[in-house]
């Protein structure tokens, strides 16, 4: 029962016995993917069938009251002892997902490593820890605005003594460890919220198409029928991503996705909150009730733009990787023009003086041996064109900046907001091809779904890009940070009241 | 038109010449026509004849067969047929013989093999193209009925946009419930069951006492029948058909006769209905021509439809019970009168001996006025 769930802030434990019987306890969890990715067998055979049996439960422990994205400043420390078979804990952790239930923690603490030319440093280590070990106690459960159903608390360690076998990863490694966990765990709120959307669609359609308002019905009205055509444009669009993702990642080499599931989290969560919102919009003062479950929905989607890595973050994220990749292939490139090699530069010349005049591009995604099917060859061709110019602007922008580019936050959220969309408009091309190819049913609204996406996305693009010009009257980085550090200086609204006057 | 070529016109002679290897499927006594006597069939023809002459005639009376032993949809069984095919004879070894179609009858029986599953909807699968490769080779006719087959049948399973299921429901009330979801797919129309189908153990199953009414009507039919004029009647016309696979269902309808112009009352919209924004403005002019989509040469316009019935029997009795029915959902019908236009004929054009019987429409026309009447039929039946 959800509505108790919420007014009581805790799961009922007649609830956690039947998912714990139905097995679901062993389904990828964050916590467990520590031990899983990094843990060596022994760890593995040791904690990974108590895990997945639901006997006990884990949970992820970085987090600190000081450091929330910040995560290599971490204050815990982990002390060798005398006999260098024990690790002493010390510290805090704070907002840690089923703090108060779990018995096995998976702990990040630094610890001093000696460097190969013997400098003493401090580097992040993983530890799994268990209850057992003593000096692990928790505090409260947190009263959190949304997602009341789990348990969040804060956890301290005094003195713990952890044995050295139980380091996940190596000594110093911590670092990696977190990351790759952190990864991995996070394409999975795609298929999540993409579920979440279907189900809120049908409930908010039974509402629309039976009452009435002027005598017409709520569906017939065209700004209800948007909220609509938005909420299946952006469930369909982050559902093709989360499944190209979770394809691409069940290749053998297990390629690195973390770029992509960085897109699917930000797209997803941003989606969810706009549509959720228009959901609730579209029920209009029912929805703002308690009866109904728009408004707990609308607070549990509000802490998916904040967990598993703020939005913001993974925006810098997903913009610095790309351009970490491009950047090393331009560096010859630029390398060569520095030593005034003619070739390069009568290139560069042509292709300079080609684009100002126009082009059309071909990358071979439409046509006779094209891959997307006809019908929606123009959405192709348009993200053809994306792809081209973004290309040229980022070269542009690593000419311009260089490596001081990781400063220029207003420049790399458009570049990673440019990123996000391109990526949903390949992902929604690949699966609407596929379906009209295989013949899935309705095959014709996912096309038209995927144009509309296209579209929008298109025309997005190229305002983004239009702004990253240089001197580009659009954008308005200066006046955002004038304003900005104005505001700041006096830490208030610094406008003169309307109706001050200076006589 | 199928390739599967029919057997010849039986001579004016009394005795007709049995097809070959038909005594093959002649039914045992007290045996039923069922996959595994099919199976059997084939399997005696193997042991017929080590060479297997005439494999072609008896591949063509096979599927012919096939309906009547039920195992049509069976993809099993036609991969059995073309198993009787010798195997590596009909490939093809030369370029020559390549260039003129090798051994043309039997490429034919393959291809008609093969449309009899596409005729069915039938899938093959890879044990079907291993033995189409065995028998013919892989540049060959059947080979490329079979690449079509596998591609163009995936993309035409969810085709269409109104699918009727494949194993319609045998009970006549849920096949009526079906029916009318598929006249009115609106989720918002309700069907209501007037009339469970009741037969008396005399009688036997074949003519139930009471037939089964269903009906269908949305709320914007319920609402359109209370604002209808009593002055003016409406009609039950009917049966109409509707073919659901190769089931025939018929239904009846309620409507009324389109208002004449001068009698169309026009909405007038409240001066104060919407406190946000004005409804309407106060201009003088209307839609431009450039933007005006609202003419459309297929669209007719009918008079308003209030609600659909399938019935078990067609006469008066039955659709006065439906209407009684509707009537406590909507208690205007009371005071309209009801007229019932119904066609005699209900059987299908087509009978079994294959002659055309011309329907034969007795227009019936009587005016019940008041539920006083029908009172008193409720109190005599």
């Amino acid at each position: 029962d959800s509505q108790k769930i919420d007014r009581e802030g805790k799961i009922p434990d007649d609830i956690l016995e039947k998912l714990k019987s139905l097995g679901l306890f062993g389904m990828q969890v964050p916590e467990e993917y520590g031990i899983i990715l990094v843990g060596t067998e022994e760890q593995k055979a040791k904690y990974l069938p108590r895990l997945a049996s639901g006997e006990h439960m884990a949970a992820f422990c970085l987090t600190e009251p000081a450091s929330g994205s910040d995560a290599a400043s971490i204050q815990t420390r982990a002390t060798l002892s005398e006999d260098k078979k024990h690790y002493i804990l010390n510290g805090s952790k704070v907002w840690i997902t089923n703090g108060g239930l779990a018995n096995i923690f998976t702990v990040f603490a630094k610890t001093e490593v000696v460097d190969s030319d013997g400098s003493v440093k401090d580097k992040m280590t993983a530890f799994i820890v268990e209850r057992d070990f003593g000096g692990v106690t928790n505090g409260k459960p947190e009263d959190k605005l949304g997602i009341r159903g789990s348990n969040t608390c804060e956890v301290h360690f005094e003195n713990t003594k952890v044995p050295v076998e139980n380091v996940l990863g190596e000594v110093g490694g911590g670092f990696k460890v977190a990351m790759n966990i952190l990864n991995s765990g996070r394409f999975s709120m795609g298929s999540a919220v993409a579920g979440m959307l279907k189900k809120l669609i049908e409930l908010t359609a039974d509402y629309a198409c039976t009452r009435k308002q002027f005598n017409k019905r709520l569906s017939e009205f065209g700004l209800i029928q948007e909220k609509f055509a938005l909420m299946a444009q952006k469930a369909y669009v982050m559902e093709s991503m989360a499944y190209l993702t979770a394809g691409m990642l069940d290749q053998p080499e297990l390629p690195d996705c973390s770029v992509e599931a960085a897109m699917v989290k930000v797209f997803s969560s941003e989606s969810a909150w706009q549509c959720v919102s228009e959901a609730l919009q579209i029920l209009g003062g029912s929805g703002y009730m308690k009866d109904y479950p728009y408004e707990r929905m609308l607070r549990d989607a509000r802490i998916l733009l904040i967990f598993e890595g703020t939005n913001e973050i993974l925006r810098m994220f997903i913009a610095l990787t790309g351009l970490q990749h491009a950047g090393r292939i331009l560096t010859e490139r630029i390398h060569e023009l520095k030593r005034g090699n003619v070739t390069t530069i009568m290139e560069t010349v042509g292709r300079r003086i080609r684009d100002s005049l126009g082009r059309t591009v071909d990358l071979g995604l439409t046509g006779n041996l094209g891959v997307v099917h006809p019908s929606l060859g123009e959405s192709a061709n348009k993200l053809e064109e994306n792809v081209y110019y973004f290309g040229r602007t980022v070269e542009n922008l690593l000419l311009r900046f260089g490596k001081t580019i990781v400063e220029e936050q207003l420049v790399l959220k458009r570049v990673a907001n440019v990123l996000i969309n391109l990526y949903g408009m390949v992902a929604v091309l690949s699966r609407a091809s596929r379906s009209i190819r295989i013949g899935l049913r309705n095959h014709d609204h996912e096309i038209l779904l995927a144009n509309m996406f296209c579209t929008e996305a298109y025309v997005q693009n190229l305002f983004s890009l239009s702004q990253l010009d240089k001197d580009a009257p659009e954008n308005l980085d200066e006046q955002i940070k004038k304003v900005s550090r104005e505001i700041l200086e006096q830490r208030t609204y610094i406008c003169a009241h309307p109706l001050e006057r200076t006589s | 038109m199928s390739l599967v070529p029919h057997p010849p016109e039986p001579p004016k002679k009394p005795i007709k010449a049995p097809a070959p290897h038909e005594e093959l499927f002649r039914q045992e006594p007290g045996g039923e026509r069922d996959k595994a006597s099919f199976v059997r069939a084939v399997q005696n023809f193997g042991q017929y004849n080590v060479r297997k002459r005439g494999h072609v005639d008896f591949i063509y009376l096979a599927l012919r067969k096939m309906r009547e032993y039920g195992v049509e949809r069976d993809l099993t069984v036609y991969n059995l047929l073309l198993d009787i095919f010798p195997k590596e004879v009909f490939r093809p070894r030369s370029v020559i013989q390549r260039i003129f179609l090798h051994y043309p009858r039997q490429q034919e029986c393959g291809i008609a093999v093969l449309e009899q599953m596409e005729n069915h909807g039938v899938m093959p699968n890879k044990e079907t193209e291993f033995l189409l490769i065995q028998i013919f080779g892989r540049k060959s006719y059947p080979m490329l009925k079979y690449l079509r087959m596998r591609l163009w049948l995936t993309r035409f399973k969810n085709i269409n946009p109104f699918p009727v299921p494949r194993d319609l429901p045998q009970d006549p009330v849920d096949l009526a419930k079906l029916g009318l979801r598929h006249i009115e797919p609106d989720l918002s129309a309700r069907i209501t069951v007037y009339q469970m189908p009741l037969s008396d153990d005399l009688t036997g199953t074949e003519d139930p006492i009471q037939p089964h009414i269903v009906g269908i009507q949305s709320p914007d039919q319920q609402a359109a029948l209370a604002h209808h004029n009593p002055a003016r009647p409406v009609f039950v016309e009917g049966p109409f058909s509707l073919w659901l696979r190769s089931k025939c269902v018929y239904y009846h309808i309620l409507r009324a006769d389109l208002l004449p112009p001068e009698e169309r009352k026009v909405e007038k919209i409240p001066e104060e209905w919407n406190l946000y924004y004005p409804m309407q403005l106060d201009l003088d002019y209307g839609r431009s021509g450039w933007d005006d989509y609202e003419f459309d040469i297929d669209e007719v316009e009918e008079g308003p439809i209030f609600a659909m019935c399938m019935a078990g029997a067609h006469d008066q009795a039955t659709l006065a019970k439906w209407i009684q029915g509707l009537q406590e959902t909507n208690p205007a019908l009371a005071q309209i009168p009801v007229i019932f236009r119904l066609a005699g004929s209900t059987g299908e054009l087509l009978t079994s001996s294959g002659l055309e019987e011309p329907p034969r429409p007795l227009c019936e026309v009587q005016e019940e006025d008041d539920d006083h009447r029908k009172q008193q039929q409720q109190g005599r039946s």
